[in-house]
């Protein structure tokens, strides 16, 4: 049975416009002007128990929101949520006991003392008695290489050890599904690494179920045997990263030496230039016409050197998201 | 060229304080205090006779001034400063060819405008319902009151740059700012006009720069700066107010010299 | 666990961590209490300006006039310790959006948000208010029945919700105008009129302080209690003013979460 359930859910914010300046302001104050933002359009799924998914998608694609929702921290304007068998926007014991949020640009533990003291609290209102709690940070803070920092102020801890530290107090609980939005943000590349080594170790010891986005592809290609890509609003596509990109790429790279600088208005008519660096070229090319384009290159132009690649999955993304519409 | 950069500098806090005018009103209407103590005095002085030598018409424009005053006096550049040298926007402060105090003195001014159509709004209500409390000071009068509330917001500034200035040395300064505020409450004559006082304690009182900050410019205001209690003589009044200043102004510059010295031994 | 246990124990968690990171600034509750002691002390200087020429203020005595500041000094310290520290960080919890981790925690939301810490500097306040109301009250009267004292300290108990309540309706407007935290120093400024007996007051102001703000109800009512001058009429309004103003913060912010959660992106 899938533990994590959306079927036609949308979300719809009201926002009132405003004029700057005085004027903007009276006017505002005698006749609102409310324009709808759909920030969740028809968006359906399901996730099955221990799966790890991540969310793709250019800020303001709707990620938070789907995530908010999936929390319970908003309503739906319409549609239906299911997580561990509960409604989330009811927020009722049972069910926050179950979940967790950890958000990479907020923090829960409090700034002037040692993270130990805010799992303390963690483990009261939760209900988890001291033995069991301390058996719990023991077991967390080795996985993750947490020691003396956790006796030391939380203002005092690096960004990578405050993000582990938030990680142990929102997993305390032992959570059933984790919701992760962008953990790794503003974190260096080993911290990264470390993060997400010790998401994928939690994933396999627990049976966790994990949502997460971030801006970083590295985390979902190392975590995420399956994306959920939202833009503007709608699910673009769900599945495995290989298919998204044979579905976002009927293009190939071309990468060429040339024997001279051209310029580029001769190059854009064998295809769409990505770079142009002096005698060094790439070009993306439609599949259909790679064999035909590449010939006519080699004839055309004082090829020196010319390879062909699949281009990587981010420049594909993020090709989608700055073309703005995609046809589904 | 330093009437140029005032301008804009005036100018450009402005903008920001009427982004706050909500909140500035908001602040405003916090002063309500000397309407408070305006009735707890009228209704004392309805029973029995109350010797302050003050008809109920003039008790009601003191404390209206009162509030007015205080709405011109207010000082915060401790909270400010503090914040500032928290958040690191000391440094590159001081490395401007401007004495930092400018900018916030400036900041007051322009906060003091956005506050001005408040004031009035409360002030015009007072009098509707208070119509026989009001009494046209005339141009020197006004002129006069003005430039003591001038004064008064000068001392104000520089007692609280002095514990602004602490900052230098503690984090937590501004916790003193709560031990100066209680004289500045009961002292002034903003819970009580001075003439209520005891004579030795209003003696004392007047040894202080407390009644400089609220009660003598209320009374300049109010038109009647002697009262029938003698509280104060006008140019004893105005003498008084520069002599602190007098008196603060070097101890202020001497203190931040001090700071800035320490401030920049410890590289921050 | 049992649900009860679970919410004291948290409580005794968030006051023991609030306690540690007071710990750091002794010379902050030093100054604090040196406050308390001036603002005590010009607070009588205020009072015997008006006894030292024999007028007493709504006709109540020097001792009597002693109960009602004691009663506002009580509730004053009450604010600084729970009050103010919890209830101005609602506007950071909104602006940082570190109101989200709150609303996940399985435990009540107002509950975490009123109480989460106290600030140990304003309990001296608190105790010397209560040590004023006793001990004037002991001049006044010679002594002091347990059951005035037991009212007394019911009625304080109701005054303390009641400005609890109120307090937290315009702290929780901060999930609509985040600006609002000023509404409270306008709402702590107004109450400073709890320091006298409303029948001091002229009759316009000692209606809006019944009628529009409670501030007969926290200051005035128990130390009439403590006096045995009480009517029962009296004691039951203003517990049930303190009852409904509960009720009413408690519908006040489901609404407001409603809203939050319904609008917030």
């Amino acid at each position: 049975m899938a533990i994590v359930m959306a079927r036609g859910l949308r979300k719809t914010f009201r926002v009132a416009d405003k004029q700057p300046g005085l004027m903007g302001t009276l006017r505002h104050l005698v006749r609102r002007r409310w324009r709808s933002v759909e920030a969740v359009r028809d968006v359906s799924f399901s996730i099955e128990p221990g799966e790890v998914v991540g969310f793709l998608g250019p800020n303001g694609a709707g990620k938070t929101t789907t995530l908010k929702l999936l929390s319970g921290l908003i309503h739906p304007s319409a549609g239906e949520v299911m997580v561990a068998g509960h409604r989330p926007f009811r927020r009722r014991r049972p069910f926050l006991e179950s979940i967790t949020l950890v958000m990479g640009q907020k923090q829960q533990l409090i700034w002037d003392l040692p993270p130990l003291d805010s799992l303390r609290v963690n483990a009261a209102v939760y209900g988890i008695d001291d033995l069991e709690a301390r058996r719990r940070v023991a077991e967390l803070a080795e996985m993750l290489e947490l020691g003396e920092e956790l006796t030391r102020p939380v203002r005092k801890l690096s960004l990578g050890q405050r993000m582990k530290a938030e990680l142990l107090a929102a997993l305390l609980h032992r959570p059933r599904v984790l919701f992760l939005d962008e953990p790794t943000l503003g974190l260096d590349v080993n911290a990264q690494a470390r993060v997400r080594q010790f998401l994928a170790d939690y994933n396999r010891r627990t049976g966790a179920t994990v949502l997460l986005t971030s801006h970083y592809m590295a985390d979902i290609t190392a975590l995420c045997p399956r994306v959920l890509l939202i833009h503007q609003g709608a699910l673009f596509h769900d599945g495995g990263l290989a298919e998204l990109s044979e579905r976002l790429a009927p293009w190939r790279q071309v990468r060429l030496e040339l024997g001279a600088v051209l310029p580029a208005e001769q190059l854009a008519a064998y295809g769409e230039i990505e770079s142009l660096e002096g005698r060094e070229v790439r070009l993306l090319i439609p599949r259909e016409r790679l064999t035909a384009t590449v010939s006519r290159l080699l004839t055309q132009l004082p090829v020196l050197d010319l390879e062909v690649s699949d281009p990587p999955i981010e420049e594909l993304i993020g090709r989608l998201f700055r073309q703005g519409t995609v046809e589904p | 060229m330093r009437w140029r950069l005032a301008r804009t500098l005036w100018l450009v806090q402005f903008a920001y304080m009427a982004e706050y005018r909500a909140e500035i009103a908001l602040w405003a209407l916090s002063g309500v205090l000397p309407f408070i103590m305006l009735g707890l005095w009228s209704a004392a002085g309805n029973g029995t006779g109350l010797e302050l030598g003050l008809s109920p018409a003039e008790l009601g424009r003191y404390f209206l001034c009162v509030f007015v005053v205080r709405q011109f006096s207010v000082v915060w550049v401790v909270w400010q400063f503090e914040e500032d040298a928290l958040q690191g926007r000391l440094s590159p402060y001081l490395l401007q060819p401007l004495h930092p105090l400018w900018r916030y003195v400036a900041a007051h001014q322009a906060e003091q405008a956005t506050r001005l159509p408040f004031v009035l709004l409360i002030a015009s209500l007072f009098f509707a319902l208070q119509p026989q409390a009001f009494a046209w000071p005339g141009p020197a009068g006004v002129l006069l009151g003005v430039l003591a509330v001038g004064l008064a917001f000068a001392i104000n500034f520089l007692l609280q740059s002095l514990i602004a200035t602490l900052c230098f040395w503690s984090e937590r300064a501004s916790a003193l700012e709560r031990l100066l505020y209680v004289p500045t409450v009961f002292l002034s004559g903003l819970v009580a006009p001075l003439q209520a006082f005891p004579p030795e304690l209003r003696r004392l009182a007047l040894h202080t720069p407390f009644p400089y900050l609220i009660g003598f410019p209320a009374q300049v205001l109010a038109g009647n700066p002697m009262g029938e209690g003698q509280t104060f003589d006008l140019a004893a009044g105005f003498a008084a107010m520069a002599l602190w200043i007098a008196l603060l102004l070097p101890l202020l510059a001497l203190l931040w010299g001090a700071g800035v010295r320490r401030y920049s031994a410890m590289g921050a | 666990m049992e649900l009860p246990m679970r919410y004291l124990i948290s409580l005794r968690r968030f006051w023991g961590t609030a306690l540690a990171t007071q710990l750091e600034y002794q010379l902050n509750a030093l100054i604090e209490l040196l406050a308390m002691a001036g603002n005590l002390a010009g607070s009588l200087l205020v009072l015997w300006l008006f006894y030292r020429q024999g007028v007493a203020l709504g006709g109540w005595s020097w001792n009597a006039v002693l109960v009602v500041l004691g009663a506002y000094t009580c509730l004053d310290g009450l604010t600084s310790t729970l009050l103010r520290p919890n209830l101005s960080r609602i506007v950071n919890h909104v602006q940082e959006g570190t109101l989200d981790f709150v609303l996940l925690k399985p435990i009540d939301s107002q509950f975490w948000l009123s109480l989460r810490t106290l600030s140990p500097a304003g309990l001296p306040e608190l105790v010397v208010g209560v040590a004023l109301m006793l001990w004037a009250g002991r001049r006044e009267l010679g002594t002091l029945p347990p059951s005035a004292v037991g009212l007394a300290a019911l009625l304080l108990l109701a005054a303390a919700v009641t400005l609890y309540a109120l307090w937290f309706v315009l702290a929780a407007t901060s999930i609509w105008f985040v600006k609002t935290w000023n509404a409270t120093e306008v709402l702590r400024a107004a109450l400073t009129a709890g320091r006298y007996p409303v029948s001091a007051y002229p009759s316009g102001l000692r209606t809006l302080f019944t009628l529009v703000l409670p501030v007969a109800f926290l200051t005035t009512v128990p130390a009439e209690a403590l006096l045995g001058r009480l009517s029962l009429a009296g004691a039951v309004t203003s517990l049930l003013v303190a009852g409904v103003a509960l009720a009413i913060s408690r519908a006040f912010w489901g609404f407001a979460l409603r809203f939050y959660t319904s609008a917030s992106s």
